[in-house]
């Protein structure tokens, strides 16, 4: 047994500690909404927040979480009115969508760093691969997001 | 847990997702309580389902793998019906009825485009007939005329009375289905053309969409997959033991190659590489457990004759059989004499690798089988071939079968191939009474795939003292795949002297695949360079030669398509004039900045095109490598039924087609693909995205024509010219990033 803190809430996960995080949210506790790629570290559709920091959890172990706190996309809020994500509804991001869970989480946590990113910083911080090449209205949904946080 | 319990879905109508709420379309009726409404959902016409709240549901017979059908194809009902976009729900179409009532849902496969063409007049004439019904009924419940009644906001009425969908549905699905009824004017349009926002970008925002690989079931176990690693390989054996006490494993079972694709009577799908090869699965509590015990599993397997085939040799074997001539696919004038008598003559030899689609969710489905039935669920872009695949993996008949389509995390051509699904149920057929997800994990889908098959294309050209093309020739071979030499043959230039040969070499193990932009992709790009090549032998700048040669006048008398050759030019001058306006001057060209210009309308045959669209490249070279600025986009696709959408998937197809002409590439060592994962088959990422300007120029067109492909081909067009105008290689060969990037001396 393996403790977690998952979306505020501590839980026991029956499976080894070498189990990735990802598949442990997955396959143990019903939270399909963080995606695999790759899990190799390459296109982080597997991002989640591990206290804060955008991770990708199929490199992380879940022996290794100790008492950090994860979220998921589900625990962003269940109503989706965080303003990335409404910035993701109102841009009409998605396209096949399988990537989105990793690039709203990853969107999340730079705009918390830095609450008006450039261009280039949105560059150099959301590396997620979209097949479907959805990037341009995810470069403005972030610039939209961060416009609407600072509204506050 | 409480808050985000296992979600635990039913086993079938899991699929309904509200039409997004954003109104573009206002409708601000009150829509009446519905008095003796219906308690159950009733289902009209097959095509929608009307539900005892007086929502509506339209049947969907594509699958959403990103494209957006599911937003788009809805509004053609929507618009027959007057259906408020808040009150209106979406579901898939059920290929089990698709089958019993002969094909009703009309075009259930998702490729090539089509689906929003192929539908516009059936789920339009659906609609209104629908509509025919429900008033039919409304009239006979209100004891008046037909003709005196108004359908809004899901109800009908005439001023002083009115009912709800809902409280006539049931009268309405007793009536039968009127014939000649006529679809609205486009004058009366309010919601084609306008660009609704997507009905899953909430779901897909917050994690809640449910793809393949996220059902779940009651008691329900994972199998991780390997097929043969050289394609053609057959299984010797495997060694349980080895790994029966790691964590979770439950079981190791043999998955027997045969049929992916299974038509019934045979049909142009046969011609098609509808095989997979022998697999193992191992089945545990999680996918990660499974997949941990298949890597260690000692699995022996006979490698079969390809053992030793290569890139290098399929290479050899495509120019062995360009040496030996090919069949001849298009032969007008004399391109022998023209070719003599020329000032000048230019050859050159093209290349494009395989490339393998890898859309973000890898290839998963789940079954279960009970004894004498099978049920299956998965991302497919064909369900009744899934259907008609799970019913010949459990062996019985496809009575017996259930197959439920699923959101699907891209496509892009892979999911034609519905090989995951007959894996599934043969490792539920062996584990009876438990339902069983397989997922294949990256490496798996990228070394066992369906591949958009290798070419090689020979070109001669002949140009004359003034600079005009009077001989053209070319001959290209590709690795097993179906007929594709359109791209070769439909050039829209009015060659006198032309001359087209194509060659298929067979024996490559590669199966096939058609991919986003299909055939056109590896020919396009060919055909647009080399016209670059002999742009450069006559001294002109090359869209000034191409556009040159864009001349109605030169189309012969005597040719049969004549009058579309003409149409055809004629509008790729407007695409043309409309790209070359939209982008602006170009910077100065060469030292690093460059701009390629190319315009394709991916016509297969004189009479059919898809949309025309016309792309400006515009980048740098520099530090040896390619930095994309920006895209710009005209899009001539008839009538645009949701332009937000539209350039959504230009700007995806673009992304695509830069993804693979800068990166991609599948080569083959020992019979086995080389790449494993994104580390080896990378995709752009955002830092390199360029900016996207996509224009959707205005059209008299009553009729759409399919966009989820068409920049694919047209982007590579103008990605080579541009590399070569910033001062960069004349690319000949794919991908781009192979290539010594600094400038020329
Ligand atoms: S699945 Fe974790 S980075 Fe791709
Ligand atoms: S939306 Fe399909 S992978 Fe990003």
């Amino acid at each position: 047994m393996t403790k977690l803190t998952v979306n505020g809430q501590e839980i026991e996960v029956d499976a080894s500690p070498d189990m990735p995080l990802l598949w442990a949210l997955r396959d143990k506790l019903g939270l399909t909404g963080t995606k695999y790629g790759c899990g190799i570290a390459q296109c982080r559709a597997c991002t989640v927040h591990i206290d804060g920091e955008a991770m990708p959890s199929c490199q992380i172990e879940i022996g290794d979480v100790g008492a950090s706190e994860i979220t998921t996309i589900e625990g962003l809020g269940e109503d989706g009115s965080h303003p990335v994500q409404r910035a993701w509804v109102s841009g009409n991001v998605p396209q096949c969508g399988f990537c989105q869970s990793g690039m709203v989480m990853a969107a999340v946590a730079l705009l918390e760093k830095n609450p008006n990113p450039t261009d280039e910083e949105i560059n150099d911080e959301i590396v997620n691969i979209c097949r479907c090449g959805s990037y341009s209205r995810v470069r403005a949904a972030i610039h939209q997001a961060a416009a609407e946080m600072q509204k506050g | 847990m409480t808050k985000h319990d296992k979600i635990v879905l039913s086993r079938r109508g899991f699929l309904s997702a509200a039409i997004g709420t954003a109104g573009a379309v206002a409708f601000n009726l009150t829509i009446p309580a519905p008095a003796h409404a219906a308690a159950e959902p009733v289902e009209l016409h097959s095509w929608v389902v009307i539900k005892p709240d007086n929502r509506v549901a339209v049947r969907i017979p594509q699958v959403e793998m990103g494209q957006g059908c599911t937003t788009a194809l809805a509004q053609y009902v929507m618009e027959e019906l007057d259906l408020d976009p808040v009150q209106t729900d979406w579901e898939y179409y059920d290929p089990a009825t698709n089958q019993a009532r002969d094909n009703v849902y009309v075009h259930t496969a998702t490729l090539a485009s089509f689906g929003m063409e192929m539908l516009f007049m059936p789920m339009r004439t659906a609609g209104a007939q629908i509509r025919a019904m429900l008033v039919q009924a409304a009239a006979t419940r209100l004891g008046v005329d037909a003709g005196s009644l108004s359908v809004e906001g899901h109800a009908i009425g005439d001023g002083s009375a009115s009912v709800s969908f809902a409280e006539v549905a049931a009268d309405a699905a007793a009536l039968s289905v009127p014939q000649g009824v006529s679809v609205k004017d486009p004058s009366q349009w309010k919601v084609i053309g306008k660009p609704l926002d997507r009905v899953d970008a909430f779901s897909k925002s917050t994690g809640q969409a449910v793809y393949g690989m996220d059902l779940q079931m009651e008691g329900m176990k994972y199998a991780a997959v390997k097929q043969s690693p050289v394609y053609g390989g057959k299984l010797i054996s495997f060694d349980f033991d080895a790994i029966k006490d790691m964590p979770g494993v439950i079981k190791a079972v043999a998955i027997k190659a045969g049929p992916t694709g299974y038509t019934v009577p045979p049909t142009l799908w046969d011609i098609i590489d509808w095989e997979m090869d022998d697999a193992v699965a191992v089945v545990a509590d999680t996918w990660w457990e499974a997949q941990q015990a298949l890597n260690a599993l000692p699995i022996t397997w006979h490698e079969g004759r390809h053992r030793a085939t290569s890139t290098d040799s399929i290479e050899a074997d495509l120019g062995a059989a360009l040496d030996a001539g090919g069949m001849v696919v298009r032969n007008e004038g004399d391109v022998e004499t023209a070719l003599q008598d020329a000032a000048q003559t230019v050859e050159a030899e093209y290349h494009y690798p395989y490339l393998e689609h890898a859309p973000m969710e890898v290839m998963n489905a789940t079954a279960l089988v009970d004894g004498i039935n099978v049920e299956a669920w998965a991302p497919t872009q064909y369900g009744d071939e899934a259907l008609r695949i799970a019913a010949y993996a459990a062996g019985i008949t496809t009575i017996r079968a259930k197959f439920h389509m699923t959101l699907a995390g891209g496509g892009f051509g892979r999911r034609l191939h519905n090989d995951y699904v007959s894996q599934a149920v043969q490792v539920a057929k062996q584990m009876k009474g438990t339902p069983i997800k397989l997922i294949a994990s990256r490496e798996e889908c990228l070394a066992r795939s369906y591949y958009s098959p290798i070419m090689t294309a020979r070109f001669k050209g002949g140009v004359d003292a003034d600079g005009n093309v009077t001989a053209w020739k070319s001959h290209s071979a590709q690795g097993r795949s179906v007929l594709q030499p359109y791209g070769m043959t439909r050039t829209v230039f009015p060659f006198a002297n032309i001359n087209v040969q194509y060659s298929s070499v067979e024996d490559t193990p590669l199966p096939f695949a058609w991919m986003r932009g299909v055939g056109h992709t590896q020919n396009a790009w060919m055909n647009h360079g080399f016209m670059s090549e002999l742009a450069a032998a006559a001294g002109m700048e090359t869209v000034d030669f191409h556009l040159k040669h864009l001349r109605t006048d030169a189309v012969a008398e005597d040719r049969a398509d004549k009058d579309d050759a003409i149409a055809r030019i004629k509008r790729f001058q407007r695409v043309y004039d409309h790209v070359l306006s939209k982008a602006g001057p170009a910077q100065e060209q060469g030292k690093g900045r460059g701009r390629g210009v190319a315009v394709y309308d991916m016509s297969y045959v004189p009479g059919f095109h898809s949309s025309c669209i016309g792309i400006a490249v515009d980048l740098r070279l520099e530090d040896g490598d390619v930095k994309l600025e920006r895209v710009t986009a005209s899009v001539d696709c008839g009538l645009a039924v949701n332009p937000q959408i539209i350039e959504a998937q230009i700007q995806s197809g673009i992304m695509f087609g830069l993804s693979n002409a800068i990166n991609g590439k599948i080569t083959i060592a020992d019979g086995k693909v080389e790449q494993s994962n994104f580390d080896s088959y990378d995709i752009l990422r955002l830092g390199e995205a360029p900016q996207m300007d996509v224009h959707i120029m205005p059209s008299e067109e009553k009729v759409p024509a399919g966009i989820g492909e068409g920049a694919v081909p047209v982007v590579i067009g103008a990605l080579v010219d541009a590399v070569w105008n910033a001062g960069g290689p004349r690319i000949r060969r794919l991908p781009v990033r192979d290539h010594d990037l600094t400038l020329r001396g």
